[in-house]
């Protein structure tokens, strides 16, 4: 706080100090004389951000970088309102990948390609799927990635043992996978998955052919009746029948305390996970995990950081704020500090070859694991972004709980969730 | 309510000052209410108006709000055919409505029992008790998020606990299945809001002149008779005020549903009311413009209900 | 009401339990406020008071700013229920006791916007503070929320329930001038409307997060709401941290409550002389 001689002879209010510091610190160098950048974030990305500072101090001493952090869905909420009045606008935005597809077709971010941002030069350097995450409709690239989520299968080996169920049978198929979990069942009385939910997300991204999206096609064409999404409802059902899902949410009581009583036997998640189980959900079931791939060669993204320009961000600090992505994105030092301290697994390719790849995860039993998660980026395939994706995610999910708790019919519960997405889909 | 002729005693509070204003200061009758309303007015001019003639204007466009102000286009009554067919905002509505009323009689059938109970039973004690039941209008959402998603949890939750040993039987999943959410949501805010209610008729309570109970008392009325021919009716205007408030809040309702599912609404969409399912047409799924037809409609809906309710409570004395 | 006869023992245990059950979830918040992450997430949640309150503590302000923006909220809590108290009651004095052109309109035109969900008006608030040059300033917080829709209805319920019209014509009669009797005749009989209308204003200015997510744009300027959202990551909460924020943020309305529960009471004397 900023000492204020005689402020209280003004005022004498609880208001006096917080005011004047507010008046002084807007006249405080550094503020005004220098030029500044303001990156707006959330947790944990605000953390990375903030670990870049000193090198960019370096390249660039006389620009201050100001982090403005909020929660995780408020600061989308305030990017949105940002966007929508082009005022105050931050000059660099971290953008989740699940808001980067929304915010891409809507046109409100620069498209990257062109001078005097050129990603063209630098894109070959990023994982493929990453950046085909922040491309939009129309080609244009609009976020660079920062950090990437490959999916991975998180299982518990001492329950495995216990039911006599090998990996290979557990990830051969995903028939396999439900089967092992009925063996699993009954012999331990572990349940295989957090919610039935958590198989079908995954399967109905199998079998997408390349410039469909998930739930739409290219022309807007509702694809829920495919047999990719009867396939994955059908075997929804199944762990359900088998009583194989623990029907928890994620990020409940119930499911942390799945995993510490290990009665939740697999998690398909991203590889993130692991770090937050070791470090504050599950820290003492330490080594009786192991991360596999998914089953049926199945690879897919969960999460991601991206950073963009705004089109209505101040012009004057256009240049600087590429400048910072690229030391975000393309330093390899920074990459990896990110991967080391908050389990960001990089998006620059760069820095797959470092040794910390190879070194053994405690929490996974010794298991190299990051090795697998870099092959599993290799393979994954971005999936094109619709504007009503939240919506159909919504649909699709209230539709498979009647399927489940109710036995509805698979075919009439898709045809139901195709007719409310058709209405939908051209606006 | 016109009480007889009072001459005006000095009442303690009187300030001693006796500075009399400058003439140009002094106003007559007329002017006054136009001053005093000045402040009020100007703040809800600037404030309170463009926001309402903005998503007046909204509701007739189609907008995607990150694309800019420049993006939008209007299409006429499109967002309101929209809306109208949309089975999702009739769920919502459907939603809505349960749960208004779900939460809001109750709250209003025991905060005015308890309201007199406190008022004549506790002396001493009337402020813990009162605080005890306003607490929970204290609290913030951050907070209410997380205790009760742990308080109703399936296995180990504080409420499942009591109900198994008051009344035995399964465990009840709350959060999971659509039919309890709304149950679950409705004590939620049957819980904040009690004591809120309980403070506003405490307050009308102690305006009413103790000599019409000592009267009715030296008449042979029964206690039970004096609360339903004196006190609910001297209550009249606060209920009325306190029903109308729970309605625009009932219809309204926002933040219990939204911390305790997470923001979406729930298992098939149960928990979903109107402003939620408003929430996210506006933020999640992008359509704004549809978003602000909708809001539009429930006010016509709440408007339509709020002049029921004047309707049926209108004070006799003709307000103000 | 008959002091005499007290009411049966099952109506005190009755309202004894609802108490409980009342300040059940406060006491697990406080109980929680001393646990680390790691045992809030456990089943059963904890019971008791832990000891990671120094520890939670210690990660709360290395986060956030967090005793800055305790004082940001008390300044615009009191600025915002000082104008609320001031405007509402001159504006319900105004609808209760006189006539003027417009009157019902005006009100029901006030009583609408009370009407529409306040996240909708989100952008277009946001328009008007850029041009106002409120963006980032805290006046933007507390200004606005002065012409509060509930504020003037609760001013005028009472103001038409507990101020003899006869009062102010003798006033007048005196030579009492208008803003002499608002200020030194009616605001002493509203005080317990005051009190309530400014406990409750306190209150929603206190845990009101949209109107700093739409204005501020400095984590140092953030009010309480808003820094303790800003510690949940989509994955990483410092659960324990954020339940000690809230917590803390909680006394000052605990204290304010008791302060003015007393105010409450203490204003029935003036407005029950009759």
């Amino acid at each position: 706080m900023v000492q204020q001689a005689g402020g209280r002879r003004w005022y004498g209010g609880a208001w006096a100090r917080p005011a004047l510091a507010l008046a002084v610190c807007a006249l405080l160098p550094g503020a005004a004389s220098a030029q500044q950048l303001t990156v707006a974030a959330y947790p944990a990305v605000d953390k990375i951000v903030e670990a870049a500072i000193p090198a960019w101090k370096k390249l660039h001493p006389n620009v201050g970088i100001k982090v403005v952090s909020r929660q995780f869905v408020d600061h989308h909420t305030a990017m949105t309102t940002a966007l929508s009045t082009r005022f105050y606008l931050p000059d660099v935005m971290a953008l989740e990948v699940g808001y980067v597809g929304r915010f891409a077709q809507g046109g409100g971010l620069e498209d990257l390609r062109k001078p005097p941002f050129d990603i063209g030069s630098v894109q070959a350097q990023f994982v493929p799927y990453a950046v085909a995450q922040a491309t939009s409709r129309t080609g244009a690239i609009v976020a660079v990635p920062a950090d990437i989520g490959p999916g991975t299968l998180l299982v518990r080996t001492d329950v495995l043992a216990k039911a006599g169920v090998s990996e290979s049978e557990l990830t051969k198929s995903w028939e396999g996978y439900v089967a092992s979990g009925v063996k699993i069942k009954r012999t331990t009385g572990a349940y295989l998955m957090a919610h039935a939910r958590d198989i079908k997300n995954i399967l109905i991204r199998i079998g997408i052919q390349p410039g469909e999206g998930l739930y739409f096609g290219k022309d807007g064409e509702v694809l829920v009746t495919s047999p990719r999404f009867v396939r994955a409802f059908e075997l929804a059902r199944e762990v359900r029948r088998n009583k194989l899902d623990a029907k928890v949410s994620e990020w409940s009581n119930e499911w942390s305390e799945g995993f510490k009583r290990g009665t939740l036997a697999t998690q398909l998640t991203g590889a993130w996970l692991a770090g937050h189980l070791n470090n504050w959900l599950a820290p003492d079931t330490r080594g009786k995990w192991r991360a596999l791939q998914l089953p049926e060669g199945a690879f897919a993204a969960y999460g991601g950081t991206f950073f963009a320009i705004a089109r209505g961000a101040p012009a004057a600090n256009k240049a600087l704020a590429w400048e910072f992505i690229k030391l975000l994105t393309l330093d390899r030092e920074l990459q990896l500090q990110a991967f080391k301290s908050q389990d960001a697994f990089p998006a620059l390719l760069s820095t797959y070859g470092d040794p910390f790849f190879e070194q053994p995860i405690a929490f996974l039993g010794g298991q190299a694991a990051r090795v697998q998660w870099r092959e599993a980026t290799r393979h994954t395939v971005a999936v094109s972004v619709h504007k009503q994706d939240a919506f159909a995610l919504e649909v699709i999910d209230t539709e498979l709980d009647k399927v489940l708790d109710q036995g509805k019919d698979i075919r009439t519960a898709l045809a139901d969730a195709a007719r409310l997405l058709a209405k939908r889909a051209q606006r | 309510m016109r009480r007889g002729c009072w001459p005006s005693a000095p009442s303690a509070e009187r300030k001693a000052t006796t500075v009399k204003l400058p003439a140009f200061l002094r106003l007559s009758p007329e002017v006054t209410p136009y001053v005093l309303m000045s402040p009020f007015v100007v703040l809800f001019f600037v404030f309170g108006m463009f926001p309402l003639l903005f998503s007046l204007y909204l509701a007739f466009q189609t907008w995607e709000p990150t694309s800019g102000l420049s993006a939008m286009r209007f299409v006429g009554l499109d967002n309101f055919a929209f809306a109208l067919e949309d089975e999702w905002f009739w769920k919502s509505l459907k939603n809505t409505a349960w749960l208004a009323v779900a939460s809001g009689v109750p709250q209003h059938l025991v905060a005015i029992p308890l309201a007199v109970f406190i008022h004549t039973s506790f002396k001493r004690m009337r402020n813990a008790v009162v605080g005890a039941y306003f607490l929970p209008y204290i609290t913030s959402t951050v907070a209410i998020a997380i205790m009760f998603s742990s308080l109703f949890s399936t296995d180990y939750g504080v409420v499942n606990t009591a109900l198994h040993a008051l009344f035995g039987g399964e465990n009840i999943d709350w959060l999971g299945k659509p039919e309890n959410i709304k149950p679950a949501i409705a004590m939620i805010v049957f819980w904040r809001y009690v004591g809120f209610n309980v403070v506003l008729y405490l307050a009308a309570l102690q305006t009413i002149p103790k000599d019409l109970y000592e009267a009715a008392t030296m008449d042979g009325a029964g206690r039970l008779q004096q609360f339903f021919y004196i006190t609910l009716p001297s209550l009249k205007p606060m209920i009325f005020f306190g029903v109308t408030l729970s309605i625009i809040g009932g219809l309204q309702l926002f933040e219990e549903p939204f911390i305790l599912t997470g923001g979406r609404g729930g298992s098939d969409q149960s928990g979903m009311t109107t402003a939620i399912y408003l929430y996210r047409m506006a933020f999640d799924f992008n359509d704004f413009g549809a978003a602000s037809a909708m809001s539009w409609l429930l006010f016509f809906l709440v408007v339509l209900l709020t002049w029921l309710t004047n309707r049926a409570f209108k004070p006799r004395n003709g307000g103000g | 009401m008959n002091s005499d006869r007290r009411a049966p023992l099952a109506a005190y245990v009755i309202v004894g339990i609802g108490s409980l059950i009342m300040l059940a979830p406060f006491y697990f918040m406080f109980v929680f406020a001393t646990q680390s992450r790691t045992e809030i997430f456990s089943l059963p949640p904890p019971n008791w008071f832990g000891n990671d309150f120094c520890d939670n503590l210690k990660i709360l302000t290395e986060r956030i700013p967090f005793w800055r923006n305790l004082g940001w909220s008390l300044y615009v809590a009191v600025a915002n229920t000082a104008l609320t108290l001031l405007f509402c009651s001159m504006g319900g004095y105004a609808f209760g006791c006189f006539e003027f052109r417009f009157k019902n309109g005006f009100f029901a035109f006030v009583m609408a916007t009370m009407l529409l969900p306040s996240f909708m008006n989100m952008i277009p608030t946001f328009m008007i503070m850029d041009v106002l040059g409120w963006i980032d300033q805290p006046r933007a917080l507390y200004i606005p929320g002065a012409a509060s829709a509930f504020g003037i209805f609760l001013m005028r319920q009472f103001v038409t329930t507990s101020i003899p019209k006869d009062l102010i014509e003798a006033a007048r009669m005196d030579g009492c001038s208008e803003l002499g009797i608002y200020w030194r005749i009616v605001l002493p009989l509203l005080k317990p409307a005051l009190g309530t209308l400014g406990l409750i204003t306190f209150i929603a200015s206190w845990n009101n997060f949209i109107g700093p997510l739409i204005v501020m744009r400095s984590p140092e300027n953030y009010t309480l709401p808003l820094a303790l959202r800003s510690l949940q990551s989509p994955v990483d909460t410092e659960w324990g941290a954020l339940m000690t924020g809230s917590a803390i943020a909680t006394i000052p309305l605990l204290v304010l409550f008791a302060l003015s529960s007393r105010q409450l009471i203490s204003g029935l004397t003036a407005g029950a002389v009759k």
